[in-house]
């Protein structure tokens, strides 16, 4: 491989990397939820704060905190670090 | 199995690691597709991607509807995955 690719970074490395940070997390259904990752476990279960609910592209709902249980989840992004 | 030789056998997931570091497609069980940099993956076949696009198809229409600098992707989820594709492998080329 010819570009400098970072180290492999297993699923539970990205975890650890996020937790604190700005995530999206999209579920199955098409709904968004955008906040703090405040902690998760191995089935994807999910405490954030700050929690705005999207969907459509439209805010739907401020929740403040949530729990969102791991099998809706299709995937969790982290949002780019500021600076 | 013919084709699979003794000493020449590909796992699965022998596939999926061998694609570590490059470009890969995913489609999803439901009418998404995201294509990304595979970075890592586990047991379950969760996987990190870089630079990751995510697309939703309606009807014959593909649209992009986000892009991913950094994602985690539930394996619960993925219908298939193809390496190394710039154009959809998944759809037939327009007429």
């Amino acid at each position: 491989m010819a570009d400098a690719a970072p180290a492999k970074r297993t699923p539970s490395d990205f975890l650890k990397d996020v937790i604190g940070r700005r995530v999206v997390v999209q579920l199955r259904t098409g709904t968004t939820f955008r906040g703090v990752l405040a902690s998760l476990d191995g089935f994807m279960n999910i405490a954030m704060e700050q929690t705005e609910e999207w969907k459509d592209g439209h805010l739907s709902s401020k929740l403040g905190d949530a729990f969102i249980r791991g099998n809706n989840v299709l995937y969790i992004s982290a949002v780019k670090k500021r600076g | 199995m013919a084709s699979a030789a003794a000493g020449s056998t590909l796992l699965p997931l022998a596939l999926v690691d061998k694609c570590t570091g490059s470009r890969i497609w995913v489609l999803m069980q439901d009418n998404r597709e995201i294509v990304g940099t595979l970075r890592g993956f586990d047991e379950y076949v969760n996987m990190v991607l870089d630079d990751a696009i995510e697309y939703v198809t309606v009807g014959t229409t593909q649209t992009e509807v986000a892009r991913l600098e950094q994602m985690l992707l539930n394996g619960c989820n993925i219908a298939a995955m193809v390496p190394g594709s710039e154009a959809s492998p998944f759809r037939e080329p327009a007429e």
